[in-house]
């Protein structure tokens, strides 16, 4: 009999010695080694284990019978020290084994990040029965958190949660398991851990372990501090090859093998995760399967050849129904379909590509999974199908998405009409009590009855309850990626309490991937408004003008507008501004209508610096080119002027500096007069105040450009801080209510003055707005001229590469 | 082809894009996905604006300028507008971009 | 399959399936193994919404434990107590906010039989105890009453966040598990959780804790059955289960080689055909003195099967 060593009893050597069992009982004469103490069993089955929906005696592929019953020799427990090719024969740590043929099958070994602390006691990886009795023996209650969000990460978490644990987990990435999910499925994803009461955090970087002896917290860079009893570290394997690396295999990130699983050496194999072929490393179960039956045909003298299939990727947490399949990489010619019910929470991308279907992602259904893979294997030409393929092979009937989905999936307890607080259950309620036009539930609710921007929204729950009875008036959509106005996303977006762009694609039942450019930027504005904390603003969702911060001319070079606070320069500014100018070569300069000056043909990569010369003379931006707050005009008022009423320059100034940096939904002029005569034009702007003897007279919705308009009066007031009060305020009640691009007169055209005046015109209310309005300048009143000339943020200007240079070599 | 790496996925930004600048003109580098990344020209085919400013969506760009809209993987202009721009073969090796040399003229500089 | 004589006693002694019909609960099925007296009594009732307990489980639209039937609005106390039956549980299955039947399970009471059939409700946040009978698992019953679950954790939390039926293993076999140390002296080794939905959104999870001596069931199942849209003909995987005889029931590769169950054949497929329950016994059970086939629905539509045999 041929001698046959195998090093590692895992899941391919296990699959390996079975075809060889099956085909050849007699064939091997075969002694296995395996440093951990114990036989093959199914590795991939341990987070059941773990969660304690299946014991480790029914995940044992091999036990002791087993290999007493076929011959083969075990030693379990035994490190193989090294070995010595040229005498052939496997060195263990009790003695030699002489080969005719050996089979390394190491498998890989846990990736552990070596941050500080990543020693202590309770760090440990998730590979082996041992760690996963580690975490079994936690105690219910404890705090563990996991480091990594990929498929082993999340199947810990999970089954540490089951297990009574309180659960968090780490991810680097923006979204979970970024290499199988999509961003729209990485949503639902962390929704649905969410619901188990998992703690997600994404974007999260380790930065140290903390404890004395034993894990005491994690400690990550952003200075969060988290409390931990256990950390798991999941953050990927890499292939176990000191072994063949010491033997002087042919070893590159992983044991390079041919076709037929042999190594560098004809008498040597290896099989499983600590192998390298074509360049490709093997991670999941059904590879390492394919490897094992061609080495046992190798083995016993027969053709075989490995070739690397299509994969796909099954998340083992009961009730979470994820799939993933095939590629969704870079080549021309490619086109996504897009299926999602909010109602479900399912979600289906496929990627077809010269009429074959290429990838597949779903969530919440995944029946069709097998189906959809079977085609992406099999290459099935889908022309004939293409319109249908997404509702599965049952359903080639095909029905288009139900525009009503987002509607009708809402709660009871969901809140329809902000203004007076009516829940969808209510309108149903007055719908089945006979209420059945648009007029009745206003009558019956009061919903849609105020400021009216739901009543989109109010048609659609008639519509979704009444059925055909109810004809929705065509409301215009915000763009082809959905059917729902702009009115009715931004009401949703609150009642939903949706925080994050992949939340508002998934439960409105967007079409597209990832929306348009006409959507995306309208979605960023509207969730940044409602959720100034939870939300982080995503430069990708802006306009050029708004990502660079700088007005883009039509040569593609930028325009550079420093603020001046109420119009209100020095002569160091002045100065500064100037030697800017010739430094950057700047071809034009011009005083502006905002009353500040604008150097217009700055090149792109410039920009970080000649803000950082500005910055350094202590100027900021000017935001001349955002959705927000412009400028505010002043004459010099009382300072001067024989015929001022009031300080006008200075509640400019201090109107300035309180809503700097604030978006809105288009962007905000305001001017302060100091008397009626009225120099600062404060009448044509979208906040106008014109000071009297008296007080101040506020003014709003007035417009000079291609519509012009002078302002309506919104209210007289008596002091500078009620002016500054009512003008928050009423900035505050257009950010949250006006649709995006709506200048405030147009706002104002729709909603009504009287309802913003009875609205502002509750202290309790103007309070609450101002409140909301600080909150969100905590976050956003930050000079980005400062964050972005910085080394780091200031390479995102430049080219990524010039590879004109290359010609000088 | 010759494969010329200008540098790592991570310096693109999901669902943004960066500029390169080559022999045959300045090339936009598009990532649209994870591990997904498009090469075309920077310049917009009706008045020339430059497309790696453009908000990216799906497998698309709208130039900033007059929001044309460009298939990324044809550079075919959408909808009613007529034009075409270049496209370049690209693509991702460990976690870095490489451009193929070929195709951005790179030839002629020698 | 051959039919065994299983000489331990088991928990559930009898189990029966009501159906609305004309607004009356009536009689669909039963298995009544020695009863014949109560099995007698029982196919001349039928119940109004409300009365009784399966009108009771019907009107209030949630599982109803009931554990003494002296003075209480069970109807066939008499029947019951001559045959020693103290004790019972209703499970409503709704389909959406239709009533398709009501499974009762009734117990009898000795100091030798434990088990446990609980019923968790969703109370402000947190899964509480809601009933259960535990036979003479009497710690076991007083640590329950005194835990409660958070989403996602244990096998009620679990089964509420993942609004799936949940089989576990090993309950009380030295994993520090939730109630693992009680439920380890009251030899409870296997655990069935499913969801029950009901109209209105409550939230309830039916449990049932099965200990070797007097087991609930010898062979649980937990069929998937959305597949049931996608295939030729309608079917429903087997997803997980255990037996005492066979051993693992799932699929160890977890590679799409799970069993499957066509509509209409067996009891579970007739479970998937009609969206109803099933209880059978002897060969048609698998020759198993009693089967119960419960059918979950979600959204109002069949989503999964749990059969359990003893």
């Amino acid at each position: 009999m041929e001698k046959l060593v195998v090093i590692g009893a895992g899941m391919a050597s296990g699959r390996l010695l079975e075809h060889l069992i099956n085909a050849a009982p007699d064939r091997f004469e075969v002694t296995l080694f395996n440093a951990e103490p114990r036989g093959n069993y199914n590795r991939i089955m341990l987070s059941p284990v773990l969660s304690g929906e299946k014991s480790y005696a029914e995940i044992v592929t091999h036990d002791d019978d087993w290999y007493q019953a076929h011959g083969v020799t075990c030693r379990f427990g035994e490190r193989v020290a090294h070995i010595d090719r040229d005498r052939k024969v496997v060195v263990g740590a009790r003695g030699e084994v002489p080969y005719d043929k050996l089979v390394i099958a190491t498998g890989s070994d846990p990736f552990i990040v070596p941050c500080p602390g990543h020693d202590l006691d309770g760090v440990i990886a998730y590979r082996d029965l041992d760690d996963t009795n580690r975490m079994i023996d936690q105690a219910p209650g404890s705090r563990a958190v996991v480091i990594g969000g990929g498929l082993l990460g999340l199947e810990a978490a999970a089954g540490l949660r089951l297990r009574g644990m309180e659960v968090t987990v780490l991810h680097l990435a923006g979204h979970l398991m970024e290499r199988q999910l999509d961003p729209a499925a990485g949503y639902l994803l962390r929704a649905d851990l969410e619901r188990r009461g998992i703690t997600v955090m994404t974007q999260a970087s380790t930065k140290c372990i903390r404890g004395d002896g034993s894990v005491e917290a994690v400690e990550l860079e952003d200075g969060t501090l988290l409390p931990a009893d256990l950390v798991v570290m999941a953050v990927g394997i890499r292939p176990a090859v000191a072994l063949a690396k010491d033997a002087g295999l042919s070893v590159g990130r992983a044991i390079e093998v041919d076709a037929q699983m042999q190594t560098s050496d004809p008498h040597v194999f290896a099989v499983g995760e600590c192998v390298e072929f074509a360049g490709q490393l093997f991670g999941l179960v059904a590879p390492l399967y394919d490897q094992a039956k061609v080495l046992a045909a190798t083995l016993l003298g027969e053709d075989a050849a490995f070739a690397p299939k299509q994969l796909s990727t099954k998340l083992k947490v009961t009730g979470c129904d994820l799939f993933s399949a095939g590629d969704f990489t870079d080549a021309p010619g490619r086109e996504d379909i897009v299926y999602r019910d909010p109602a479900r929470g399912i979600y289906k991308r496929l990627v077809v590509e010269d009429d074959r279907l290429v990838g597949a992602v779903m969530y919440g259904d995944t029946a069709d999974g097998n189906w959809f893979f079977g085609l992406i294997k099999d290459g099935t030409d889908v022309s004939d199908m293409r319109e249908t393929l997404i509702f599965g092979p049952a359903y080639q009937g095909g029905a288009a998405a139900d525009p009503m989905a987002a509607v009708a999936a809402l709660p009871a307890d969901a809140e329809i009409c902000g203004c007076n607080g009516v829940c969808k259950g209510r309108i149903v309620e007055a719908i089945e009590g006979g209420a059945t036009d648009l007029g009745a539930v206003r009558a019956t609710t009061k919903a849609s009855a105020s400021c009216g921007t739901c009543t989109g929204l109010v048609e659609q729950v008639l519509a979704a309850t009444l059925g055909d009875a109810f004809a929705v008036p065509a409301a215009q959509p915000v763009c082809g990626c959905t059917d729902l106005s702009h009115e009715d996303v931004r009401r949703l977006i609150k009642s939903q309490e949706l925080k994050s762009q992949p939340a508002v694609w998934q439960e409105l039942g967007w079409r597209t991937p990832n929306g348009c450019h006409v959507c995306r930027p309208a979605l960023n504005f509207y969730l940044l408004a409602d959720w100034p904390l939870e939300y982080r603003d995503d430069p990708q969702s802006r306009f050029v003008n708004e990502r660079k911060h700088a007005n883009i001319q039509k040569d593609g070079t930028f325009s550079v507008v420093p603020r001046m606070w109420g119009g209100v320069t020095t002569a160091a500014e002045l100065r500064a501004i100037a030697d800017a100018a010739e430094k950057y070569d700047v071809p034009t300069v011009k005083v502006t209508g905002g009353q500040r000056i604008d150097l217009l043909g700055v090149k792109g990569e410039d920009l970080p610096h000649i803000w950082a010369d500005l910055n350094a003379a202590g100027l900021v931006s000017g935001h001349a080119y955002s959705k927000g707050l412009r400028t505010v005009k002043t004459c010099v008022g009382t300072d001067h002027c024989r015929f001022g009423t009031q300080d006008s320059t200075g509640l400019g100034i201090r109107l300035e500096k309180r809503l700097w940096g604030s978006w809105t939904p288009h962007k905000v002029k305001l001017a302060v007069s100091g008397c009626p005569r009225n120099c600062a034009e404060a009448t044509c702007k979208d906040v106008g105040i014109v000071c009297v003897d008296s007080g101040f007279e506020i003014g709003v919705g007035g417009a000079a450009g291609m519509d012009v308009k002078e302002v309506e009066r919104l209210a007289k007031v008596a002091t500078e801080d009620e002016a500054v009060e009512w003008t928050v305020a009423f900035v505050q009640l257009y950010r949250e209510h006006a649709r995006y691009l709506d200048r405030p007169y147009k706002w104002l055209g729709k909603v009504g003055l009287d309802w913003v005046k009875d609205t502002l015109s509750d202290a309790a209310a103007r309070t609450a707005l101002v409140a909301r309005f600080d909150l969100s300048q905590t976050v956003y009143q930050s000079d980005p001229w400062a964050e972005l000339s910085t080394r780091d943020r200031a390479r995102g200007f430049a080219p990524l590469a010039d590879l004109t240079l290359e010609a000088a070599e | 082809m010759s494969w010329i790496d200008i540098g790592a996925l991570d310096d693109i930004p999901e669902r943004g894009a960066r500029m390169v600048r080559t022999r045959a003109g300045c090339v936009a580098l598009f990532r649209t996905g994870a591990t997904e990344v498009f090469a075309t020209s920077n310049t917009c085919a009706h008045k020339g604006g430059p497309l790696a400013e453009g908000i990216v969506h799906g497998r698309k760009v709208t130039c900033p300028l007059h929001n044309w809209v460009y298939s990324l993987e044809t550079g075919e202009a959408q909808g009613a507008d007529e034009g075409r721009i270049a496209t370049y073969p690209v693509r991702i090796e460990d976690g870095r971009i490489l451009i193929d040399g070929d195709a951005i003229g790179k030839r002629s500089a020698a | 399959m051959d039919t065994v004589l299983e000489t331990t006693k088991t928990f559930v002694e009898v189990a029966e399936i009501w159906v609305p019909e004309n607004d009356r609960l009536v009689l669909s099925g039963g298995v009544y193994g020695r009863h014949d007296a109560f099995a007698e009594a029982s196919h001349f009732e039928s119940f109004t919404k409300g009365e009784g307990l399966p009108g009771k489980a019907w009107a209030e639209a949630r599982p109803v434990v009931l554990k003494q039937f002296d003075g209480s609005y069970f109807k066939r106390t008499e029947a019951a107590k001559a045959v020693g039956l103290t004790s019972a549980v209703a499970v409503p299955v709704f389909a959406g906010s239709t009533l398709k039947a009501v499974l009762v399970v009734l117990c009898a009471d000795d100091a030798t039989r434990t088990g446990a059939i609980e019923v968790w409700a969703e109370l402000d946040g947190i899964l509480k105890l809601e009933d259960g009978y535990y036979g003479a698992a009497t710690h076991f019953e007083w640590v329950s009453q005194h835990t409660q679950f958070p989403r996602g954790q244990g096998l009620p939390g679990g089964v509420w966040a993942s609004n799936t039926p949940i089989l576990m293993r090993d309950l009380g076999s030295g994993y520090r598990f939730i109630r693992s140390e009680s439920a380890g002296k009251a030899g409870l080794t296997t655990g069935l959780g499913v969801p029950v939905p009901v109209p209105g959104g409550a939230t309830y999870v039916l449990t049932l804790l099965s200990a070797k001596g007097t087991p609930i069931a010898r062979r649980f199942e937990i069929w998937d059955a959305r597949l049931a849209k996608t295939g030729p003909r309608e079917t429903a995987k087997l997803i997980d289960g255990i037996c005492e005889r066979e051993g693992p029931l799932w699929d160890p590769e977890n590679a799409g080689n799970e069993r499957v169950a066509h509509a209409w054949e067996g009891p579970v497929g007739r479970v998937l055909g009609t969206g109803l329950p099933v209880v059978e016994t002897g060969a048609a059970a698998g020759g198993y003195a009693m089967m119960v086939g419960l059918p979950i629905h979600r959204g109002g539509e069949l989503a999964h099967v749990v059969a359990w045999y003893c």
